[in-house]
């Protein structure tokens, strides 16, 4: 309950403030997006397997951002920046999907 | 660890990627953290203050991302639709241009024709430039006049049996001498630097490869010019050639034709300058 209030809150500030995003972080932000879903996949997955813990939450959640910058960043350091955002997106895909898979045996017991 | 079966390795060693991405796709954190002794465990595992924050931070994430993309996606439509504008308006201008400088052509022509008609010197000066035209093959000619075919004898084997340049220039010098005003061979015109040369096999006209049959038109008295022809010393020189080797030689007379003007880099004067008038 208290995290869908939250989402929503940062939702309606977001599109209330629209910031301005500057331009050298313009490339890192979907992937800081997807990464960000995966941490709230899981934290959801962990909430309803009763193992829910506050701290964890906010280190993945914010690891898994900046790793995943840190990743595309190092590729367009490197020149293969569109393939390391296609191995991250790969990776954090996949792992939303079973996290995903496992919210919903939870939910619908199926 | 040496001779430990595949169980006893950590999964990360055996199991194919994609299976142990799927298999830990829970992070391995939450599990440990629910290990832990009971007295270090939070009181509560229903989400705090810090997932609060955290999920506003995700939410602000999100919608600052759709903004962007939302806005980006504005930016390159509006820059494709302005660079179509642009290109639209620039080709209308071209366009526009170009009437236009047809439109100043006409004028210039009808201009010049206008000064030169409004002044007696003017008109004099007119008709000299139509005659010189005439005769420097700068304006196309068009009346009557004579055509001449000619073209190699019949199953040539020799090249006395074959038209040379040397008999295209005797037939063209005879045609003048006939009193031609304007001569062209397969449409190209004849002007007083224009060349009539073997190169290779072909014969060129004004530096023009032709292929037989040679058909030479010369405008000028059609009743006068085959007589006149025969009397010349190179119509005459061409009747022998019709005779023996057997060359193909066909004159008719024309009541109208038509030659073009010759190309224009055979009417530029090079070296001859306008003298001081004494």
């Amino acid at each position: 309950m208290i995290a869908g209030l939250g989402l929503l809150v940062g939702i309606i500030i977001g599109l209330m403030l629209q910031p301005e995003v500057p331009l050298w972080l313009e490339p890192y932000l979907p992937i800081a997006v997807v990464a960000a879903l995966d941490a709230v996949f899981g934290a959801l997955r962990a909430f309803l397997d009763g193992i829910f813990d506050d701290k964890v939450f906010v280190v993945s959640f914010v690891s898994n951002v900046l790793i995943a910058a840190l990743i595309v960043y190092l590729g367009d350091k490197l020149g293969v920046g569109g393939q390391l955002s296609t191995g991250v997106i790969v990776v954090l895909g996949i792992r939303i999907f079973s996290n995903v898979a496992a919210i919903r045996r939870h939910i619908f017991h199926a | 660890m040496r001779d430990g079966t595949p169980d006893e390795l950590p999964p990360k060693v055996h199991m194919p990627l994609l299976d142990y991405i799927t298999s830990t796709s829970l992070d391995a954190d939450y599990a440990q953290a629910a290990e832990r002794p009971e007295e270090q465990q939070p009181k509560q595992v229903r989400p705090g203050l810090a997932a609060l924050v955290v999920m506003g931070l995700f939410g602000l994430l999100v919608a600052t991302a759709a903004i962007q993309t939302a806005r980006n996606a504005g930016d390159e439509s509006s820059g494709r639709d302005s660079l179509v504008n642009q290109i639209k308006a620039r080709s209308s201008q071209l366009d526009a241009r170009r009437a236009r400088i047809s439109t100043l052509r006409d004028e210039n022509d009808s201009l010049q024709q206008l000064y030169l008609e409004t002044t007696s010197q003017g008109r004099a000066l007119s008709a000299r430039l139509d005659r010189l035209g005439v005769v420097t093959g700068g304006i196309p000619v068009s009346g009557p006049g004579v055509k001449v075919v000619v073209d190699d004898a019949p199953e040539a084997t020799s090249d006395s049996q074959r038209v040379l340049d040397s008999d295209l220039q005797k037939l063209a010098n005879a045609l003048w001498a006939s009193g031609a005003e304007a001569i062209s061979i397969n449409g190209q015109r004849l002007n007083n630097i224009s060349a009539i040369r073997f190169a290779g096999s072909a014969v060129t006209v004004n530096q023009v490869a032709l292929t037989r049959p040679y058909t030479v038109l010369a405008v000028g008295d059609p009743d006068t010019m085959p007589a006149r022809f025969v009397e010349t010393e190179h119509g005459r020189d061409w009747l022998d050639l019709h005779a023996v080797p057997g060359l193909q030689f066909k004159m008719t007379s024309e009541e109208s034709m038509r030659l073009p003007a010759a190309p224009a880099r055979i009417l530029t004067v090079r070296h001859a300058m306008e003298g001081e008038t004494p």
